[in-house]
């Protein structure tokens, strides 16, 4: 009840909050630049493959843009409070730290879900401008992203315990980044293995946490994967996502709450 | 009886480098209402979060309901102020109390209860506003709202009459005393020192971080070493009477008012049947709170 509680406030906050507001805004519109060059390719008749691909490619921009909406909320989400100093009413109501950051945490995921909701509906609706169709399955494009941004989103949480909500914000994007650029056939001719190594053992997979593994955008169908390795996948993503918040949780227990 | 606050000797250093508080000790007692009184930057909503368990003390031992500091078997017996209380703008008053009942883990939602205390807060007919439409005291008086939401046994009040009028300054006093009445605990931050002195049972003074005074307001301020006597008339000659056996006289269209020391006061009755005066009043003087306050911070600066 208590969790639902801030979970509920806690999206509803965030859904009002400017900064958050602005930028989706602004990424709409850029998203809707794009559905004229779509149109002139369904006009010009060009290949299922040319398409795709571009849908693809926006459809990686999007994602990409989610992962710094995760962080962003995460952060924005319990810095916001001590910063507007509403956590001090909370707080003083029969609530545990966990519990609050627990309500904070799903309260994110709920928005994320909304977006990915979006981001799901978008990529068959750009593929339909451009004259073509995804056949893939629906629960592949909206599990995996969610995991990432759940990964994404419990970072941001463990930092903003420790730093500024900007900061907190900068690390996770530099992780994310890094965690592009250690992926297998990724260019990280400039690492050298005693670097690779370790940031490859520690930063979350982006090889096994991303969809387009199991997607030949060409044929935009599911390839021929075994559950198992779904399973793996999923289970790896759900795991480090409880490990880095349980972590945050760790370091929140003796957080000064104060009005910052 | 027993004390539900109790703080032991508690330290906190911020930063390794700013002392807040020292060795800080008091006592509050079930059913008092406590001042908690010190200049700004005394430690007071040091304390006071350390109360709540919003921070951590570096030595010493605090207990809240007879737990320790954030225990929500204590949390869920307390209604709490923030100064400066802030809260989801984008709500209304009704909403924010379901939120906060829900927060309390009250699955029923009274709705007629959440009328009653905005009535009582004299928020009634705001029911549609949002709270970032409120002024500043309407915020203080749902911040007061939803601390006596549960029904505490304790309330913690950080400056609760900040950013009310007099009125409303007059409203939470009101509102104090009827807590007062009903038995609960109180214990108040406030810079208001002779409205506070009307109701509270308890002082405790700090400053610059340490503990300058705790105890029983009547034992701090004392029963009255004075008396002031009100008479009709009394002649030149007998006024000088009066002076030569300790009184101080002053004449005014109302009377003769003389002050001497209570140890004086049977002789002085005596005296004054003697020369025909007839007394109009006599009462216990004692200092205010407020020369108490201003004498201890005085002393240490």
């Amino acid at each position: 009840m208590k969790i639902r509680a801030i979970a509920l406030s806690t999206f509803g906050t965030l859904v009002r909050n400017k900064l958050i507001v602005l930028f989706c805004a602004i990424f709409l519109v850029l998203l809707l630049f794009v559905t004229t060059p779509l149109s002139n390719m369904r006009h010009n008749a060009v290949g299922e493959e040319i398409v795709l691909q571009f849908v693809s490619f926006l459809m990686f921009i999007v994602s990409g843009f989610g992962s710094l909406l995760a962080a962003w909320s995460a952060a924005e989400a319990v810095a916001g409070e001590m910063k507007s100093g509403t956590i001090l009413a909370v707080m003083a109501r029969p609530v545990r730290r966990w519990e609050f950051l627990l309500g904070k945490y799903l309260g994110v995921q709920l928005l994320m879900l909304v977006y990915v909701a979006f981001m799901f509906g978008m990529s068959y609706v750009l593929a339909a401008i451009g004259g073509q169709s995804i056949h893939a399955a629906p629960w592949v494009l909206i599990v995996y992203p969610i995991l990432r941004y759940a990964i994404y989103s419990a970072l941001a949480m463990l930092l903003v315990t420790v730093m500024h909500p900007v900061l907190a914000f900068v690390g996770v994007l530099i992780t994310s980044v890094l965690a592009l650029l250690v992926m297998p056939g990724a260019p990280s001719g400039f690492m050298t293995d005693q670097i690779w190594m370790p940031l490859y053992a520690v930063l979350p997979s982006m090889s096994l946490l991303s969809e387009s593994q199991f997607l030949g955008m060409t044929q935009a169908s599911l390839q021929p994967i075994p559950w198992t390795n779904h399973l793996t996948a999923l289970v790896y993503g759900l795991d480090y996502a409880l490990v880095i918040f349980l972590l945050a949780v760790w370091s929140f227990r003796r957080r000064a709450l104060t009005r910052d | 009886m027993p004390s539900l606050i109790e703080f032991q000797n508690v330290t906190k250093v911020f930063q390794d480098r700013f002392t807040a508080l020292s060795g800080v000790s008091f006592e509050v007692e079930a059913g008092e209402v406590c001042a908690f009184l010190g200049p700004n930057g005394a430690g007071k909503t040091t304390s006071i979060s350390i109360l709540m368990g919003f921070l951590f003390p570096d030595s010493g031992a605090v207990q809240v309901l007879g737990f320790t500091p954030g225990d929500i078997r204590a949390k869920e017996k307390i209604g709490f102020l923030p100064e400066n209380f802030a809260f989801y703008k984008h709500l209304t008053a009704p909403k924010l109390l379901r939120l906060h009942l829900a927060l309390s883990g009250r699955t029923a939602v009274d709705d007629g209860w959440i009328g009653e205390l905005l009535a009582r807060v004299k928020l009634s007919g705001y029911e549609d506003l949002r709270i970032s439409k409120y002024s500043r005291g309407m915020v203080q008086r749902l911040g007061i709202a939803q601390a006596l939401l549960a029904d505490p046994e304790l309330l913690i009040l950080d400056e609760p009459t900040s950013g009310l009028d007099p009125a409303g300054r007059k409203d939470v006093l009101d509102l104090l005393a009827s807590l007062k009445a009903a038995g609960k605990t109180v214990f108040v931050s406030s810079h208001i020192l002779p409205e506070v002195e009307q109701i509270c049972d308890r002082v405790v003074v700090i400053d610059r971080g340490r503990l300058v005074q705790t105890g029983r307001l009547q034992d701090l301020l004392g029963s009255g070493d004075k008396v002031e006597i009100m008479v009709d008339q009394l002649s030149e000659e007998n006024g000088y009477e009066a002076v030569r056996r300790g009184a101080v006289v002053s004449r005014s269209e109302r009377g003769v008012r003389m002050v001497i020391d209570s140890s004086q006061r049977r002789a002085m009755e005596e005296f004054l049947w003697s020369t025909g005066a007839d007394i109009l009043s006599l009462k216990q003087l004692r200092g205010s709170l407020e020369d108490l306050f201003l004498k201890l911070v005085e002393e240490r600066h």
